[in-house]
């Protein structure tokens, strides 16, 4: 038995034994498909869950979603928010966020404010590439959040139903705020959900 | 709710025993059981329960129970009874409290991502803690917004008919604009009469408000409560030194919230004596003036005919070069200074050092001069004491007040409601003595209606009247009999009947009120601007005085003499010394101890005693070209004196004129120089309210602009000048009078003060007493039939509210000049016509406005605007004594146009 | 400082043989050598001074706090809700266990029962996360050590689970998926699939990275015998994980405090025999395959069911009923401005994570926020052990000490 072993070992190191064995992996690799992608040119698919740009949203009719709630900058873990909120000149008693900002050097992509927002107006998309050379353009305005929503509006849907924070698009819809009425303006009949 | 709150000391109450969860606990009879339970230091959930007013028990949460009782009860609306056994926690308890709660939370608004309370409400922290989940049948109102008043928002969606708002309304304040109204089927909070609410606008209501139906148009939708920085702070419009809490969110003040509000709603009813916490409508929403556009933000320097702005570092050169050129050139006394008394204590201890010691010139005055100083000159004359000897709680619980020549509830409102709680918690009897029907006076017990400028008659007549019914105290009286017999010759040749003809105030009047005074208790004496900002304001404050004096008030715990502030600080600003008259402390500027006190501790030598020279004083010295320089800290003469001062003249004298302010007033648009100072919302300090308390002024934000504190700007000018001033915060000024005047912060509490009557009355009393009573005789009637006042409405103080968008929305300058209807309809005109108003001092036209509060014979400008400037119809009579101009009231005729 | 001590030792020629005493003495001086923080071999900006006596360790001294962040004091600043996605930069290699340990402490401070399903899929995503902490340890360990190719094998694999967090949570490596009372999301049919065909195909996966290291007799001389340390000292230095059970001590959190589901599955603990390396190594590989069959089981064992416990003061409320519903909505306010009341009181929970025992400790005063958070991090306590552990071995070893606690700065200086 041992004799045998002996003569295995010498025969394996005569026949360069362990080199081929490696080089047997090496071979098999040629013909995998490399794990590897070349990014620029090609793309990874990213699955609808994925957190990347924060965008703000609007409904079908254009209307802003958001009510300047300040509940996202609330629920930062980061604190990257920033919304003033006031009250629309054109439509009274209709509350919005005149300015909102986030900074992104801040932001940890924890979906926090997608979750806290009581009327989904935030979603995150696929969007991952804002990379600058400016760090100063990392501080997302209100117009660049809403040009990232339109932009990305499939992704920032299919987010929030990913994400549990929507059923589907008839139920938004259904879930549109509802704004007092003032005494001095005619009042708009209450959402069907609601009456 | 039939429930009596026993806390009026006066009253005897049984002590009962109860017991509460197992324990003993003893109470006074017949209170609330909710009151009993609370002092144990249990907290029962309860919407609709505050401490300032009595049970109303609608939101159903208070619920215990009671043993003998089969289902709970609401303990806020039962009465505390002997051996009771009362048990308020268990699961069963809990539940039912969640079902009343559900009651509620039904028929509530999906509101909280726009709604301003969200974050700072109880529906939300009830419906939290009790755990309520999905409730079946929720059905909302729909009921439209009521935006029609200027101030406040009503949702009645959100409201949960706890009517804490009417309650506060009604019971604390007595404005009583608010009910319960049924309409589209709810029961709903509206203002009277269901019109566009108009009232004080204290905004109470909304800061009892447990939920958001109750919401500020100025700072709607403009913040949640995580975002904003608190700072308690002392308000800064009238001398009451109210406790605010100023909300900001970077450089923007985004409300202001007192500390009356639906959380702290757990106190002792008794305490409310000391105040309820409230705010008025200027220090709840006047806080716009803060980060107001027209502030200063960078010095300005003059270049020919423009003032441009300049870098600090140069402005201060050009400054600190000027004034050294002018000073030696011309000498110390070329240089005077005025400061007003919206600066801290600090500041304006800082200035009259600066004054004193950097300038060396004793020409120096703060805005106390417009009034206060009468009050203090007479008060330290008499007594020793140099302000108001009585605070708001012995205000709340006198029996009896005598409120003369002031319209309290415009001018110092938070004082008004001591009054108001005085009538309607400890019975008190007020007598009101004014020209106006003011709030007060339909509010008192004893309204009387005097013609305008008769003040002084009206406290003859009251002397008189006193020694007339015998209402004198032998005991104080009897220690000087040579200066009650000098009195009693004095006023022998008053008659009441004479007095009733002059003041119409009839003689019954005065007889019951002097009675009233005499034979109460505690008796207080409140006089204000119609006695302190008019002539002869020393003399009166004397009288009144003298009034106290022979009928025993002097001295005697609960009694006194005293009066109220128009500016925050006007009682620091005589304290630190910003007088020619006064060093801090109120030491004599001629006092030679306190000199070289001072003088040591300043390290120089204080200039010469009895030098120096007051407001109007330095105001001729300008004009004769005496004064070349004036140094002027946020006071603005040229709008605040008519013209026959002739305040421009002396300005346009002026070789170098700096003016240190937040805005570019009239006077600063004259100014060589203007330096940006901030307002209290941005420098630490203290102000001296009107009890004497000092009070913590706290930096809310960092400064706007490039504006600096008054005590940083005078620190520069000072080293400037070659004083070595090492101050780097308002804390080393602090601890600096700390050791000059010790005990004077008295945190929040101030020392109580014995009136020492002894060196007045057995001194010069009786020789002078006489001149004081002859030059009453009666002012004469002109060829001019009507009075014109002018005097602060509620809405504004002094013309730093009139920077503050709020206010001026709520009291524009309509530029019109309130009359009675009678007297338009005599005359002819109607709503909004143009007369031609004459005095001797000039005349314009301007447009009316009927008010029915108003006196016949009379109309009323407010002080606060000069568009029309009417206050150039006004002349200008100085008190010998103590250099007060006043200039509030004069003799005109008035035609239609 | 101690690595200022400048003591000097006299050393002898040759200790062995007396008669050297006669010869005249040669003062030497210890070399001090500073390692890191720069350098690649020590996972992240790690400092060691290093006194060497020759090439042998005579002491070293950690210096810590490098990655100092004050995540301990992020914590009191925000509510406990806020502080999951901190927690995920702890070690952030394995964010997922991160989370559960800390959601794990919320919930015994707040006495939460978590609902059956989400138990299981916490255990579940636990272990893919342990699959994934040895596999980069694994990888990293051997790189260190000279040995590549097991390290591209290894991320090979790892990339398949980083993926599949990807598509649960929507970010690979700081994935906040757990919540205080359950966890953020259930697993869909796809990831089902995945992480099936994943289970079958790892385990040959694992006998390739045996073959390639057990074969290799640079790595195994450098991994057997080097870096001892007896079952007393590794319990008294207070080491836990496969550190601590190297060294043949039977203690396993997951054994020894059940938590979630692993009370319902069956798998053993790997213990070593000799505390060294390389039965440190074989025992996170047996992990491994612990680790598949702790999936496997719960994956058969799962039953339909809610993955958020329903305590209103608590956990957050379904997001529809946010839109119709006032409760909810009060409630979901509530929870993001002011966080849950905690009741006071301090507790410390320990979750047995790849690395050994990380425990968090809070500190509650009532309140929204906790008063004070102290983190029991298994690198920073396994620091602690270094020099004791190093001294007398040669400096290259110094690599393989380094490999052998898996340590992760992020987690170490927190």
């Amino acid at each position: 038995m041992r004799i045998a072993v002996l003569i295995k070992k010498i025969l394996q190191a005569a026949l360069f034994y362990e080199i081929w064995d490696a080089m047997k992996v090496t071979f098999k690799h040629m013909f995998h498909k490399p794990i590897t992608f070349q990014y620029p040119r090609e793309q990874r698919i990213l699955p609808d869950t994925h957190r990347g740009a924060l965008a703000l949203l609007r409904y079908d009719d254009h209307q802003e979603r958001c009510v300047g709630c300040d509940l996202c900058e609330a629920a930062c873990p980061s604190r990257c928010i920033k919304v003033i909120s006031a009250e629309d000149v054109t439509r009274p008693l209709q509350r919005f966020a005149s300015e909102f900002y986030i900074d992104i050097t801040k932001c940890v992509f924890c979906g926090y404010c997608v979750e806290a927002c009581p009327v989904n107006a935030l979603a995150m998309t696929k969007m991952y590439e804002f990379s600058t050379h400016d760090k100063r353009t990392l501080l997302f305005d209100k117009k660049r959040l809403y040009d990232i929503g339109e932009r990305h509006l499939d992704d920032a849907k299919k987010y929030l139903y990913a994400h549990n924070q929507e059923k589907n698009v008839e139920e938004s819809r259904e879930y549109r705020y509802y704004f007092p009425q003032s005494v001095l303006k005619p009042t708009q009949p209450p959402p069907k959900h609601l009456g | 709710m039939g429930l009596k709150s026993v806390i009026n000391s006066d009253v005897e109450v049984a002590t009962i025993e109860l017991s509460i969860d197992g324990k003993t606990v003893t109470a006074k009879d017949s209170v609330s059981l909710y009151d009993v339970i609370a002092s144990t230091g249990k907290i029962i959930p309860a919407m609709c329960y505050h401490y300032t007013f009595d049970p109303f028990g609608s939101c159903g949460m208070c619920l215990v129970m009671q043993e003998g009782k089969k289902s709970p009860v609401r303990s806020c609306t039962a009465k505390a009874v002997a051996g009771m056994v009362v048990r308020t926690e268990g699961e069963d308890l809990f539940l039912a409290r969640k079902k009343a709660l559900e009651k509620h939370l039904s028929v509530h608004p999906l509101d909280c991502p726009i709604c301003d309370a969200d974050g700072d409400c109880e529906l939300q922290d009830m419906a939290f803690q009790h755990g309520v989940t999905n409730l079946p049948n929720a059905k909302q109102k729909f009921i439209p917004e009521d935006t029609r008043s200027p101030v406040l928002d009503f949702n009645m969606n959100r409201c949960i008919a706890c009517a804490e708002c009417i309650n506060v309304c009604k019971d604390v304040l007595m404005i009583d604009v608010l009910q319960f109204m049924k309409k589209d089927g709810f029961n709903q909070v509206v203002p009277k009469g269901d019109v566009a609410l108009s009232c004080e606008f204290c905004g109470d209501c909304l800061a009892v408000c447990p939920v958001g139906a109750i919401t500020n148009k100025f700072s709607k939708y403009l913040y949640k409560p995580w975002q904003m920085k608190k700072t308690t702070t002392t308000c800064n419009f009238c001398g009451d030194g109210c406790q605010m809490h100023l909300e900001t969110k970077d450089a923007e003040v985004v409300r202001v919230t007192s500390p009356l509000s639906w959380k702290n709603k757990w106190g002792d009813r008794a305490d409310t004596a000391k105040g309820h916490g409230g705010l008025c409508v200027r220090g709840r929403f006047g806080f716009e003036y803060i980060d107001s556009q027209a502030r200063l933000v960078q010095p300005l320097l003059r270049k020919g005919d423009q003032l441009v702005p300049t870098p600090w570092l140069e402005a201060m050169h050009v400054v600190s070069e000027r004034f050294a050129e002018i000073q030696h050139k011309y000498g110390s006394d070329a240089i005077a200074g005025l400061i007003t008394a919206r600066c801290t204590n600090e500041e304006l201890y800082l200035f009259q050092r600066l004054m004193r010691t950097g300038f060396k010139t004793n020409q120096l005055d703060s805005s106390a001069r417009y009034g206060h100083l009468n009050f203090v000159h007479a008060s330290r004359q008499a007594l020793g004491i140099g302000r108001s000897p009585n605070d708001w709680e012995e205000l709340t619980k006198a029996k009896a007040i005598i409120l003369i020549g002031s319209n309290i509830t415009e001018t110092n409102p938070l004082t008004a409601v001591r009054i108001k709680e005085a009538l309607r918690v400890y019975q008190a009897q007020v007598v009101v003595i004014d020209s106006t029907v003011t709030n007060m006076a339909r509010l008192a017990s004893h309204p009387v209606l005097i013609n305008p400028g008769t003040e002084g008659v009206v406290i003859d007549g009251l002397i008189k009247a006193s020694l007339e019914l015998g209402l004198i105290d032998e005991a104080s009286v009897g220690k000087y009999p040579q200066a009650f017999e000098a009195l009693k010759a004095a006023v022998s040749h008053i008659s009441l009947e004479q007095v009733e003809a002059q003041t119409g105030m009839s003689v019954d009047s005065l007889r019951s009120t002097a009675a009233i005074f005499a034979e109460a208790p505690r008796s207080i004496i409140l006089c204000a601007e119609g006695i302190v900002r008019q002539a002869n304001g020393y003399q009166n404050v004397l009288k009144l005085i003298d009034l106290a004096w022979i009928t025993g008030k002097l001295g005697q715990p609960g009694c006194g003499v005293n009066t109220v502030t128009e500016e925050p600080n006007e009682q620091g600003a005589v304290d630190m010394g910003v007088a020619p008259e006064f060093l801090p402390g109120q030491a004599s500027f001629n006092d030679q101890a306190a000199r070289e006190r001072f003088g040591k501790a300043w390290n120089m030598s204080l200039p010469a005693a009895s030098s120096g020279a007051n407001l109007m004083e330095i105001l001729k010295r300008c004009k004769s070209g005496e004064i070349r320089a004036l140094y002027v800290v946020g006071e603005n003469p040229l709008a605040t004196l008519p013209a026959s001062m002739e305040v421009r003249a002396a300005l346009d004298q002026l070789e170098f004129l700096v003016v240190q302010d937040p805005f570019l007033t009239e006077t600063a648009q004259m100014a060589h120089a203007v330096l940006p100072a901030c307002t209290s919302a941005e420098k630490d300090g203290t102000f001296t309210n009107l009890e004497g308390r000092v009070l913590r002024v706290r930096e809310a934000m960092d400064p706007i602009g490039e504006s600096l504190p008054d005590w940083h700007i005078m620190t520069a000018l000072a080293n400037a000048l070659g004083c070595a001033w090492t101050y780097e915060s308002s804390n080393d000024i602090q601890a600096e009078i700390m050791k000059l005047l010790p005990g004077y912060y008295n945190l929040g509490q101030p020392r109580k003060v014995v009136p020492v009557v002894d060196p007045y009355l057995s001194g010069s009393y009786a020789s002078e007493v006489s001149a004081r009573y002859q030059a009453s005789v009666s002012a004469p009637k002109g060829p001019r039939p009507f009075t014109l006042l002018m005097g602060q409405v509620l809405y504004h103080s002094g013309k730093l509210s009139t920077a503050a968008p709020g206010l001026i929305k709520i009291a524009p300058n309509t530029g019109r000049l309130k009359m009675n209807p009678q007297d338009m309809e005599r005359l002819g005109v109607s709503e909004g016509a143009k007369v031609r108003l004459t005095s001797d001092s000039g005349s314009l036209q301007l447009a009316v406005q009927a008010d029915q509060f108003v006196t016949m014979q009379t109309c009323f400008f407010p002080e606060h605007f000069n568009e029309p400037p009417v206050k150039d119809l006004m002349s200008v009579q100085i008190d010998p004594t103590t250099g007060v101009p006043s200039f509030k009231q004069t003799r005109v005729t008035i035609e239609k146009a | 400082m101690a690595f200022e001590d400048q003591r000097t030792t006299v050393y002898k020629v040759d200790p062995a043989h007396p008669e050297s005493e006669t010869l005249p003495t040669l003062r030497t001086e210890e070399l001090l050598l500073n390692m890191g923080p720069q350098h690649p071999s020590t996972h992240g900006v790690l400092k060691v001074i290093l006194e060497l006596e020759g090439e042998r360790l005579v002491k070293s001294t950690p210096v810590l706090g490098f990655l100092h962040r004050g995540v301990e004091k992020l914590a009191e600043d925000g509510t406990y809700h806020q502080f999951i996605p901190h927690t995920d930069r702890l070690d952030y290699v394995c964010a997922m266990y991160n989370n559960f340990a800390y959601c794990r402490a919320v919930e015994k401070l707040m006495n939460i029962t978590v609902p059956d399903r989400a138990e299981y899929l916490r255990t579940i995503v636990a272990e893919v996360q342990r699959i994934i902490g040895h596999q980069f340890w694994l990888g990293t360990q051997a790189l260190d050590i000279g040995a590549m190719t097991v390290f591209f094998y290894c991320f090979r694999d790892r990339e398949i689970l980083l993926d599949w967090f990807d598509e649960l949570c929507g970010a690979r490596l700081t994935t906040s998926w757990y919540r205080i009372g359950g966890v953020e999301r259930d697993f869909t049919a796809s990831l089902l699939d995945k992480l099936k065909q994943f289970l079958d195909y790892f385990p040959p996966k694992i006998d390739e990275y045996i073959v390639f290291l057990e074969k290799n007799r640079i790595w195994v001389a450098r991994t057997k015998g080097v870096a001892v340390i007896s079952a007393e000292d590794a319990v008294s230095f207070g080491l836990s994980g496969p550190t601590l059970r190297g060294s043949g001590v039977d203690y396993d959190l997951r054994k020894a405090e059940p938590y979630s589901a692993y009370p319902k599955c069956e798998f053993s603990v790997p213990l070593g025999k000799n505390g060294d390396t390389y039965d440190r190594y074989w025992i996170r590989v047996q992990e491994l395959y612990e680790s598949v069959k702790i999936i496997r089981q719960c994956l058969e064992q799962m039953q339909d069911g809610p993955i958020m416990a329903e305590v209103s003061s608590v956990t957050l409320p379904p997001k529809e009923r946010v839109f119709t519903n006032l409760e909810s909505m009060i409630q979901h306010f509530k929870l993001f401005s002011q966080g849950f009341d905690a009741p006071p009181g301090e507790i410390y929970c320990g979750t047995e994570a790849h690395k050994g025992e990380l425990g968090f400790y809070i500190v509650s005063v009532g309140g929204g926020k906790p008063y004070r958070l102290k983190i029991r991090a298994p690198s920073f306590i396994h620091m602690g052990a270094f020099d004791y552990m190093s001294r007398g071995y040669m400096i290259a070893d110094a690599i393989t000490l380094f490999g052998t606690y898996d340590i992760v700065m992020g987690e170490c200086d927190r």
